[in-house]
């Protein structure tokens, strides 16, 4: 094995250890990188970028976050990014930048930069929380913010309960989708004489494999039923619901202020810097 | 409450899906929209999105929205019985809505509308650059260089043009598989069993009396128990035995308060399934009975709000003490089912019914399990109903009853092979050359990240020409990667695993692999063509279909049966047919006795003995089991925490 191997991709497990951020309640976590994304969307410019991508940094360093937790990037994105950052750069556009004789024109590049570090914020802070957040924590926070709701008799308990469900039932299908996948794996490939025979069987293949999908969840699904009729219906879901705390305060109102600041800034100087 | 776990599957479902064919991410929606409530499809599409959020940010939840949108609109079509003409009409309406929508949303948020308009114009004016250089090429680059800052002055039209037409395509496509889909759902058949029932306000559900009860499944033609005359008074213990069929299980819903089909059952009040001072319930899959991701919380998980619980208590009583922050994805077999008798205990139950509560839990796990179990009744007022179909379980109980059934067992249309005269002697394994070399072996997953785990060290071994090996180890043990990495599909990180003196990854599908789900195994609609396209060939080969199942002790009328009808036993030995179709270089079986009776257990070790003996097949089993196992795998391995230990006293094993 000379190749390093790659790191997959790991998903909903937080990064083992505690911290500040790790303690800080999940659905204050939930409203930061909702109103980021939200604040994003709207002013898409380099300061709220570059604040937001500070902040994501500033979480890491403080959940001390290993850069082993980042997946491997695999060669075509990198192909695409390299592909997507030369055109782009040829595009020219202001500003202009003389070096000696040659005027390049930086502004194609700029946008290219903005709108990939854009994504890459946004992947970021999607990150962090999943890096730092238990999942048993995500359904019991998503009842207390969304108790408001009650009032106007959305169901939200019911969403807390489906939700914290489907986090709990998410690892056991992911286990048994990759033993359909290691099956089909091990079977012969099967070789048709024409392309419209080719093409007939991967579509029957592909409604195969849907159905096969579709069946161990159901089957799933009916065990769950069974459990939670033996438990009587649903209830509580958590044994000892966690509150926001005073970190939780200081948290939010460091992620107002940064956010006040961008906006203000973007309304300064303008919808685009350069 | 069945809807709601189903929409809770079908989300975990979608999220996946709709990473990698999101396209077809629509269909598993479009059949919780074609079978359930509208209610239940918006808490799963609100679930759904909100772990898409967790995972991949806003750019996931606006995907697993978008299937769910479409999905709904296929499944609600196929609810009403309408055909094509009307998803078109739909699909065109919804497409319409969704652009105005989107088209909507970009003219609101003109900044990142800009940024995305510049940025292409970036790429498309440098590509142009590009082509302008190239010859013959100038004058595309000339239409490019024009032609596209005029496409961006119309982009409402166009963008909600193309998303338009997106929809009414992938709600097509969406249409097409779902109805597929539908055909093949229709014959599985739901395996849920326990059900709400609406609540009397008073729950004694002792003393019962069941008197000449029968129960027979909807759109079935035999009873699936009794008549049974029976009674439980408070405060006992009492075994239920008997081999698969004979009604065990429905004997235990009888109890946890299903109305027979003829009979009478009496008892003083409601049976109050799950309620306090009730009827609690522990199941036979430990996986699926904990509903809590957190141990604590799933002690408490479905009490009434309000209620308070001494969980320290409880997870101590059932030995699970210091665990209560742990993740229950951790847990062992063993574990998970204490787990579930701590929270039955929360409920203070009056009675207590344990349905083959220990047939998926290693020798250890198990003693634990029948301890506790055992230990219950000095501590709590309540009554036992142990259902087992090892007898050895049953001998704590003050009274055993044994139901018989009505021969409607798993192996009636099971033949063994007839015992063909030995061709060869036994092959002596020790001088056969190697069929699978391992050498110094070891693998962690998520290698390099915060969670790498270690689940090999530094394993060597050889496999011989005939051999039988079984791989013998606890829960965690690393058995099963072991058998992932023999049979190719895991590529270890250190060492290697070799067939035939090359790298067994290399060659996936030489080295057959049987897991412990058969049926996640079996991939299409039919016997026949389930074994035909495992095995290589055509489905119209009937006389090698019939020869393979033979191989495995299976009538060739089974031919044309569903796989859906099949039985546990039945599954495992048509995966077995497709496999030896294909003349194996080894057989890799992980527990294949797991949730198979005695009897099936009995004839599926006999089949494999004499597939070994005659064929000189290679065989290595990967079970936490010894029971039975000696003739088939004369050597064995013991694995424990990745490494190879020397043997374990046999009698931890035999206990």
């Amino acid at each position: 094995m000379s190749a390093p191997a790659r790191r997959p991709v790991v998903l909903l497990r937080p990064v083992p250890g505690t911290s500040t951020i790790h303690e800080l309640w999940a659905g204050t976590k939930l409203i930061v990188v909702f109103g980021i994304s939200v604040l994003l969307t709207f002013y898409p410019g380099w300061v709220p970028i570059g604040l937001v991508a500070a902040l994501v940094l500033t979480a890491v360093w403080m959940a001390r976050i290993p850069r082993g937790a980042l997946p491997s990037v695999p060669r075509w994105l990198w192909v695409l990014l390299a592909i997507g950052g030369i055109t782009a750069a040829m595009g020219g556009g202001p500003p202009d930048v003389h070096i000696g004789s040659v005027v390049a024109g930086l502004g194609g590049l700029l946008n290219f930069l903005r709108i990939t570090s854009l994504s890459i914020v946004l992947l970021g802070l999607g990150a962090m929380v999943s890096w730092t957040t238990n999942v048993a924590e995500v359904a019991p926070a998503v009842a207390t913010l969304g108790r408001p709701l009650r009032r106007l008799r959305v169901p939200i308990d019911e969403w807390a309960v489906v939700l914290g469900l489907a986090l709990r039932a998410f690892p056991m299908l992911i286990d048994e989708f990759r033993i359909l996948y290691a099956a089909r794996r091990l079977r012969p490939r099967e070789v048709a004489p024409t392309r419209r025979a080719r093409l007939r069987r991967s579509r029957v293949e592909m409604i195969d494999m849907v159905t096969a999908a579709i069946t161990v969840a159901l089957r799933r699904a009916d065990e769950m039923g069974d459990a939670i009729a033996a438990r009587g219906g649903t209830g509580q879901i958590s044994a000892a619901p966690s509150r926001p705390r005073w970190p939780d305060a200081i948290a939010l109102a460091i992620v107002v202020a940064g956010s006040a600041g961008a906006i203000a800034s973007e309304q300064l100087l303008g919808w685009t810097i350069f | 409450m069945a809807a709601l776990s189903a929409a809770t599957a079908i989300v975990a479902i979608v999220v996946p899906f709709a990473a990698g064919l999101s396209l077809l991410g629509t269909v598993p929606v479009g059949l919780l929209a074609y079978r359930n409530r509208l209610r239940v499809l918006i808490a799963g599409t609100i679930a759904g999105s909100l772990i898409a959020f967790l995972v991949a940010g806003t750019g996931g939840t606006m995907t697993v929205v978008q299937c769910a949108y479409i999905g709904a609109v296929a499944g609600l079509v196929k609810r009403r019985n309408r055909g094509t003409p009307t998803v078109i009409v739909v699909g065109l309406c919804a497409g319409l809505a969704n652009a105005a929508a989107s088209v909507g949303a970009l003219i609101v948020l003109s900044r990142l509308r800009n940024l995305i308009f510049e940025s292409m114009t970036a790429n498309v004016m440098g590509l142009a650059r590009v082509l302008s250089h190239v010859p013959y090429m100038r004058p595309a680059s000339g239409y490019l260089k024009d032609g596209f800052p005029r496409l961006l002055t119309y982009w409402p039209w166009w963008i909600g043009g193309s998303l338009l037409l997106g929809v009414l395509v992938v709600t097509l496509i969406g249409w097409w598989a779902l109805s597929r889909v539908l055909t093949r759902l229709s014959n599985v058949a739901g395996v849920q069993k326990l059900d709400m029932l609406p609540d009397t306000g008073v729950i004694a559900p002792l003393p019962v009396r069941l008197d000449d009860v029968t129960f027979r499944y909807p759109r079935s033609d035999h009873d699936a128990l009794g008549p049974v005359t029976l009674s439980v008074e408070p405060g006992e213990h009492v075994a239920i035995t008997g081999v698969n069929g004979a009604g065990k299980t429905t004997l235990m819903l009888v109890l946890a308060g299903q109305p027979p089909t003829s009979g009478t059952v009496e008892r003083p009040a409601g049976v109050g399934l799950g309620k306090v001072g009730g009827t609690a319930v522990i199941m036979q899959h430990p996986e699926s009975q904990v509903l809590g991701t957190r141990v604590a919380d799933d002690v408490v998980w479905g009490l009434p709000p309000g209620q308070s619980t001494d969980v320290r208590r409880l997870l101590e009583e059932v030995g699970l003490d210091g665990l209560a922050e742990r993740d229950t994805g951790g847990l062992s077999g063993g574990e998970l089912q204490r787990l579930a008798v701590a929270a039955a205990l929360a409920r203070e139950p009056s009675l207590l019914i344990a349905d083959e509560v220990t047939s998926m839990v290693d020798q250890p796990g198990r003693a634990a399990l029948l301890r506790l179990l055992a230990g219950l009744r000095e501590r709590h007022q309540m009554a036992l109903v142990h259902i087992t179909h090892y007898n050895n379980e049953a001998d704590s109980a003050e009274r055993i009853v044994n139901l018989t059934g009505n021969g409607t067992s798993d192996n009636t249309q099971m033949v063994e092979p007839a015992a063909a005269p030995t061709p060869t002697p036994p092959v002596d394994t020790g001088s056969a050359p190697a069929v699978i070399e391992v050498d110094r072996l070891g693998h962690v997953y998520a290698s390099g990240t915060p969670w790498a785990t270690t689940a090999l060290r530094d394993i060597s071994f050889d496999v011989h020409e005939g051999d039988g090996l079984l791989i013998h180890g606890g829960n965690g043990s690393g058995k099963s990667t072991l058998a992932w990495v023999m049979s190719g599909l895991t590529v270890p990180t250190t060492g290697s695993c070799l067939l035939d003196g090359r790298p067994v990854s290399d060659q996936v599908g030489a080295v057959a692999m049987s897991f412990q789900a058969a049926r996640l195994q079996l991939m299409r609609s039919r016997v026949d063509r389930e074994v035909a396209s495992a095995a290589g060939f055509s489905p119209h080969e009937t006389s090698r279909v019939v020869a393979a199942l033979t191989t495995v002790g299976l009538d060739a009328s089974l031919a044309s049966r569903r796989i859906d009808q099949l039985s546990g036993g039945q599954m495992r030995r048509v995966v077995l047919a497709g496999l030896l179709a294909r003349s194996p270089r080894a057989l890799i079986l992980d527990e294949p006795l797991a949730g198979v009776d005695a009897a099936s257990q009995r004839g599926l070790v006999r089949l494999l003995e004499d597939l070994r003996r005659r064929t000189g097949l290679t065989v290595v089993v990967i079970s936490h089991d010894f029971a039975g196992l000696e003739d088939l795998c004369p050597r064995t391995l013991h694995l424990q925490d990745g490494v190879v230990r020397p043997a374990p006293a046999i009698a931890g094993g035999a206990a």
